[in-house]
Parts: structure tokens; sequence; C-alpha cells
């Protein structure tokens, strides 16, 4: 039997707000553990949680950001579980009424085609405490590090629209892409700032009934999502046919193993309005202000720079994944940069020169001014492109002008057609088998030519002129 | 009188300020920063309270001495084990902060023969106060005499930081002018009486002849799902007790059972031992409608809802409403949650509505103490009802 699965997605991830959800304390997980505490996110009696303006802007620009519509009413409730990672036995989270519905992300699934994969709803919640399983000596003890307890996430559940591992995969790429653009998350699983859960779930191809689930967490990078969907699909089409049902529980990826393992169940009760975080209404003020706060989207960036810039789809796409790319790109072009230079240099010069240097593309010294002012003297033929990509090198390492570099490190291209033409007579008298390859038609002699040509003026000659003096010569 | 007392104040009073002078007792659900703080529950024995309840620190920055903590019953549910008004009673402070969950203030008050007052919900801050229901408790104050607790609410009342549950705006400086008699309504809601007996029932007639004689025009008004509220109390306010007691698991403070393989096992046997008979009905009653009957839970949230719409009616038609304080129930010391509930059954519709009730002392032996209440933030009206109705009684010696 041919099998297809339905998957849905629930994706925490942490805003990368200054405080916590609901107190002042810095919202810093990494800290020495338990170090940004007070009484509120300790649970302590008598405490109130005081939900965070922050919070609510963060998470509304996110929801706006992914086409999500705003609630004029949202609320908390207290999620019930015992477990030691929550010591007050309920979670504060949007359980009933959600901060958004609707909102959705276009993939491009795996025959090329534009796949819209809706978003059901986004909710905000507290995190929990982090527990930590050490040995003392041989006994195993757990500690709890409360740096994370009430740190402020939104939670994106979508529809069951997905299908295929590679649409998880683009969905959460495209996700990180969006939030990152709107700035409230950094939207790393690495870091655990981004965790994925996934329900999944077989039936016969071509059939529309809602089977059974299975919900799979601990999947720590997109790859991780996509290969425990692919093993979770096969697992179950596997039991199916088999003849064995498919039962309601959670199963954890092991990375190592490459398998999905069934995790023992924590008890969750039902949900009570929490009393005391008050309703949350936004006003359609409110949501104006953050409507207008929102930066243009990738995919609408991406198609302004295919209309203004006639760049590729490709390349439109690839500059506008990264706001500090695509911003950077922006100001190349407002200083006068030729857009397809600009996105060249970008993409193969300067974001590998930065990550090579584990710096930041808007926080290194290159700046769009330093760099536009050296593509400048590459435009006007001052310097080569080998000579420029020296250039950029000293650029990282000094405050100086690319000119006074240019001068200074004697990078000037040498145009001056009396002094090449010495240089090419020197090199061909030197080089007459390759003059006699050339003259029997062997095109790529050429080339060894202008490399020993070039070579000899120490990079500097301009190649233009170079290839144009010693065609003439070579007759 | 030192039992009364579970902690005394060891500092000196202070000696600046509008209430310097004024000692006050608290129950220990009101947090005082570095005093023990267990709320009269194993489960928060050891538990220091690391910082002021928003209600003592504004009383302590007017000048008042917070005398001690009295002992209280078990998070302040019910009165069975509490000694809350006797500090009032024999001198001891001139008021003392409780809270009021179901009316344990104004019926605590009515033992004491003094001035009991729940404020409406929303007026004072919760910060610091270790309760049980959220929706319904609130710091109630128990006082000789209304133009004290006015005094006091003064000082407390108004939006903190800490409490994004109260509303933004300052309430009013409560110096509401004195109610003129003719010009003012008060109703007596007949079903409100139904379940006292007949010797209480008459008393509670003279109490409300006097206001009568007052020159206040009194008519008798109904309310006739006024039987609701005892059993939408039971229902929301055990569900919001099961949810705020699961932070109760002995881990940081509380008394922990020996013996436990695990943590759950640890959370189980702990709570088990850690909470009284009462307590422990009261929060399985409300697992009970939040796991199993979650449907009643959410017709007592709507029902809820209406008998504050209702409510809200009835004080558009009338100024103030007159009821007995006592729910009828003969048992002093109740031992079931049933006999606990029926003590506060003229008591608890206001923790229901959220609106402000007073609760005067008898004026002779042949009079019931009773119970005042006004419309949502009328708070300073009721006191200056009150304040009046003293007054009157001073006059009449």
């Amino acid at each position: 039997m041919d099998f297809e699965a339905v998957i849905g997605l629930e994706i925490h991830i942490e805003l990368n707000c200054k405080t916590k959800m609901f107190c002042d304390c810095p919202n810093r997980p990494g800290d020495d553990p338990n170090l940004n505490t007070c009484p509120t996110c300790l649970w302590l009696p008598g405490a109130i949680p005081r939900f965070s303006a922050e919070a609510l802007e963060k998470a509304s620009l996110l929801c706006l950001g992914l086409g999500a519509e705003l609630q004029p009413q949202s609320a908390f409730d207290q999620k019930v579980y015992y477990y030691p990672d929550l010591p007050k036995g309920y979670q504060l989270s949007q359980a009933r009424r959600p901060l958004s519905c609707g909102g959705g992300i276009d993939i491009t699934d795996e025959d090329g085609n534009l796949k819209r994969l809706r978003i059901h709803h986004i909710h905000m919640e507290e995190d929990v405490a982090k527990l930590v399983h050490e040995l003392e000596g041989r006994v195993p003890i757990s500690l709890v590090d409360f740096n994370r307890a009430g740190a402020p996430l939104v939670e994106i559940v979508t529809e069951p629209d997905l299908r295929t591992p590679h649409h998880a995969m683009e969905f959460l790429k495209a996700l990180r892409t969006q939030v990152r653009y709107v700035g409230s998350s950094e939207c790393s699983m690495e870091n655990g700032s981004m965790r994925v859960d996934a329900n999944i779930s077989v039936r016969p191809r071509g059939t529309s009934q809602m089977n059974t689930k299975v919900e799979v967490k601990n999947m720590n990078s997109v790859r991780h999502v996509g290969d425990a969907i692919a093993y979770e699909i096969s697992r179950q089409s596997q039991a199916v046919q088999a003849g064995e049902a498919v039962v309601l529980h959670t199963r954890l990826w092991d990375p190592d193993k490459k398998v999905t393992l069934p995790m023992r169940g924590k008890f969750e009760g039902p949900c009570v309005p929490d009393p005391m975080v008050p309703v949350i209404e936004l006003s359609p003020a409110f949501i104006d202000e953050m409507r207008s706060r929102l930066p243009e989207m990738p995919a609408a960036r991406a198609e302004r720079f295919v209309n203004d810039y006639r760049l590729t789809g490709e390349e439109a796409a690839f500059l506008s994944a990264d706001p500090d790319v695509a911003g950077f790109f922006e100001a190349l072009v407002k200083k006068g940069v030729a857009p397809r230079t600009a996105m060249h240099w970008l993409a193969t010069q300067l974001i590998p020169a930065v990550k090579e240097r584990r710096l930041e593309l808007g926080a290194s010294r290159v700046t769009p001014e330093r760099l536009a002012a050296l593509l400048a003297l590459l435009a006007k033929d001052e310097i080569n492109a080998n000579a420029a990509r020296e250039v950029l090198a000293h650029l990282f390492e000094s405050d100086e002008t690319p000119e006074a570099i240019v001068n200074a490190r004697g990078f000037k291209q040498v145009s001056d057609a009396g002094a090449l033409a010495a240089m090419i007579d020197k090199v061909l008298a030197g080089q007459p088998a390759a003059v006699a390859d050339f003259q029997a038609g062997q095109g790529k002699a050429l080339g060894f030519l202008i490399g020993q040509v070039m070579q000899s003026s120490g990079g500097k000659a301009n190649p233009k002129i170079l290839r144009e003096l010693l065609m003439k010569k070579l007759g | 009188m030192d039992s009364i007392f579970f902690y005394r104040n060891p500092a000196a009073a202070p000696t600046d300020g509008p209430l310097a002078g004024l000692k006050i007792a608290v129950q220990p659900a009101v947090s005082v920063a570095g005093w023990p703080a267990d709320a009269g529950s194993k489960a928060l024995a050891n538990f220091t309270a690391l910082e002021d309840a928003t209600v003592v620190s504004r009383l302590v920055q007017s000048g008042a001495f917070i005398c001690g903590s009295t002992l209280g019953s078990e998070f302040g549910f019910g009165l069975a084990e509490s000694r809350a008004g006797e500090a009032v009673k024999h001198n001891i402070a001139a008021a003392e902060l409780m809270l009021d969950m179901m009316g344990e203030s104004r019926l605590a008050a009515c033992g004491a023969g003094v001035c009991g007052f729940k404020p409406g919900y929303g007026l004072v801050s919760h910060f610091g106060l270790i309760g049980l229901i959220p929706s319904m408790e609130v710091c109630g104050l128990l006082a000789g005499s209304c133009q004290t607790i006015r005094h006091l609410l003064r000082a407390l009342a108004g939006p903190d930081d800490k409490d994004f549950s109260l509303p933004d705006e300052k309430p009013g400086e409560f110096s509401a002018p004195a109610p003129e008699p003719s010009k003012t309504t008060i109703g007596v809601i007949a079903e409100a009486q139904s379940a006292l007996p007949d010797a209480e029932k008459s008393k509670f007639r003279a109490s409300v002849a006097a206001l009568q004689k007052a020159g206040f025009a009194v008519r008798e008004v109904s309310f006739p799902d006024w039987p609701l509220f005892l059993p939408v109390h039971k229902i929301v306010g055990s569900v919001e007790a099961s949810s705020a007691a699961g932070r109760y698991d002995s881990v940081r403070y509380g008394e922990r059972a020996p013996g436990a393989r695990n943590w759950n096992e640890m959370y189980l046997a702990s709570r088990g031992a850690a909470f009284g008979t009462l307590l422990k009905s009261y929060l399985i009653q409300g697992a009970y409608f939040q796991f199993q009957r979650y449907d009643a839970y959410e017709n007592a949230c709507r029902i809820r809802a209406r008998l504050v719409a209702d409510m809200k009616k009835l004080t558009d038609a009338v100024d103030f409403l007159v009821l007995p304080v006592s729910g009828g129930a003969s048992e002093e010391r109740p031992g079931t949650l049933d006999e606990t509930y029926g003590r506060f059954a003229a008591t608890a519709f206001a923790n229901v509505t959220g609106q402000p009730a007073l609760v005067l002392p008898p004026a002779s032996a042949a009079e019931a103490p009773f119970q005042l209440a006004g419309p949502r933030l009328g708070d300073a009206a009721l006191l200056a009802l009150g304040d009046f109705l003293l007054s009157v009684r001073e006059k009449g010696k």
C-alpha cells in the first residue's frame, strides 16, 4: 500500500526580549544558573505575574510578519501539569484565546511548485525552568535552573498541511528567515531559541481521513526534523502494513541512532483561565502601530530586487533571505555600485571573508561606504579585480580609505600603453613556443601569455588594455 | 493575650506619618518581609516572606506599626482555627488586615463585635497576599470604627506597579459626604434571610427597623438567583484553589514527607501530609470540577457573569443593600466543607460579584450585626453610610 503522511508542526520560539514575560528579570537563559530570578519567576507565594509590554510587541510583530491576524482579545490560561521544571504546577499559556489566528508560509515543494502551508494560530506562553541531569559521584541528581523560567515564548501551530520531510524543512527555513526579519528572535534550533515538535500520522495515499498521530520531539536542527519525520513516516507505514495500531504518544528523536523512541508521557490536565493576568485587548491603533513597524518581508523584498535591479529570482532570494545582507546590498546600490556587481561581491567576496574572520556583516570595518568606494575604483579601472580583492583584505585590518590603501601599497592598475607594450615585448621574446602555439591556432596559449604579462606587472596590469595590445602584437 | 499572635514585631513603632501611632495586626496570609509567612499551613512551613505585601508597605510608609501576625486558618480559608478580630476587640491593635475569600473578614468582625470591610475588587493590591482564590479574594479590614477603615484605605487604595489586575485610575479620597437619609434607599434582599433561624431573623428585622427609624427609605427587593451565589463560589473558588495550590510541593519550603522514592511520590506524600482536612476536601473538589466536570466549571463562570449583571441592576435601583451576616448555620467551628460554606452563605455573594461590603456590630443585644453592600466602586459612599449609622447610635445614647 502507498502511504502519505499528514504532518503538523508546533514550533516554540523564544522572543529576544530584554526581560522575562511576567517579571523584570533579564531574559538571559545562558547566564550562570539561577542568576536571573525573582519571587515571580520562582513562583513564590504572594508574587503576581506582570505581563511584559515588550513581549506583547515582539510577539505581535512576529504574528504580523507571518501574515496572521491579531485577535482583539486574547487571554492567558493556567495549563496544569506537575513536573519539577514547573514548581507552580501550571504554565501560563494562551491555550484557549490565542494572540493571533491564521497566517501561513509559501514554500517551493519537491516539484518546484509554490505551496501554501497554513498556520492555525500563534499563542504566547512562558517558558519553564531547565532541568540538568548529572551524577554526584554515582548518584544521579537533577538540578533546576530557573534562568529560563518565565522566558517569553510564542508557539506557532500549523494546520496539518505538510506531507513530506521536505515541506517541514522548507517551512522551518522560511519561518526562521521571516521571524529574523521582524527581529523578534534569532530562531536558532542549535541554541534552543527555536524548538520544533512534529505531529505525524499516515494514511493510504488518496484518502482524506485523519489517523492517530504521534508527536516527535528533541530535534535540534532543521535537518534532524526532516530525518525524524522521514523515520517516523516509514515506521508508522510499516506498522500499519503489519496490522499494528498506531497509538497516541510522544517519541524522542535520537540523533545518534537516527531513530525515534517512545518517551514516558507526562500528566497534563485541562486549562483554566488565569485570574491574575488581565485579558489582553489590542486596540486598532496598537495593531496599526505594529503594522507600521513591520519591515518589508523577504518575499516582497526579493520581488522588488528582481524588478528594480534586474537580478535573477535566485540572486534576489539569496540577498533577501538575511535582512543584514539585503540591507548591505541596498546600501551599496545607493552608493552607486551596479546591482550585479554589488550582488556578486557580497556573495563571493565579502560574506565569505566576514565568515572566515568570525565577524558579523553589520559589525566589521568593511562598511557599505568603504566597500562602495573600493568598488568605485574598480569600476573606474583604477585597480583591477585582483587588486580589489587584496584591498578588501586590507579594509578588514585598518580604517584607511580604499584610495589610501591603493596609493600607499601600489595597487594602482597599469593602463599606460607604453609601459604595457614594453612588458609584452619582453614576455613574447622569452616565450617563442607559446607564440608559435597561438599562431598555430591554439587559443589557450593566449591565456598563458596574458598570465605571464600580468605576473611581470605584479598583478597590476589593466587586463582589458593588456589583452588588446597583446592581440595587436600577435597580429 | 499573646496566644492570638503567631509572630510579634520586635521593632519599634515609627513616629512619623499620617498613620503614626496606629498599631495594625495582620493575618499570616499577608506577607511582611522577613517574617514567617506560613499562611497557617504546613505546606508553607519555614517560608519567610521576601517582600512586603503592598498593603503592608503602604501602611508602613504612612507611619503605621505592623505589630504582629495573628493566628489564622489554613491559607485564610474559613475561620476554623482563626483568632482574627480578637486583637481589635481587645484593643491590642487598632485594625487588622486579613484575606476575605468568602466573607472571613466580615464574619470575624461580627464575632469580635467590630466593623469589618471587604473592599471592592480592584481597589487594593493583591501583591503579597497568599491566598487561594485570586478572582474573589481581597484584603479585608477590621477596625473599631468606619473612620479608621477609611483612614487606612486612603493609604492602601490605588494602582500598584506590582499588581496589573488593578485599574490604572486612582480612586477618590474616600471622603464621600454623609448620606441624606430621606434621599437614600436601602434595599433588603428578601432571599438573603430565608436560611436564618427565626430568632436571628427577628434580630435582623430589628436592625432594619433601626435604619428606617434613622430616616432611610428601606424597601424589600428580590434577587431570585440568590441561591446560586454559593454553588458558583464553591465551583469557581475550588477550581482556582486547586490550581493555585499546585505550587505547594514541599520542595523549597514546607514539610517534606519522608520515604518517597521519587519526586512524584514525594509530591503526593508531602501534599497529603501538609494540607488539613478542610483544605484537602476543597482542593479535591476543585480538581474534580477541573478534570472531570469542566462543563460545570464553565457553566459556573457563565452564571457568575449573570449574577454580576443582576447585582448591578439591583444596585442601580437602590443606593445600598442590607443583609444579615450570618449564613444561618449553627456550627461555630465547622468541620466539613458544606458546614464551612453554610456559615458564609450571606457573605460569599460579594466575593462572587466583587462589590464592597461592610459589617457593623449591632446597636444592642436586641439587634443582629448586619451587612451593608454597595455598587462596585461605591466603597467610599458605603463607609460614609457606616460612619453615619454609628454616629446616629452615639447620639442616641
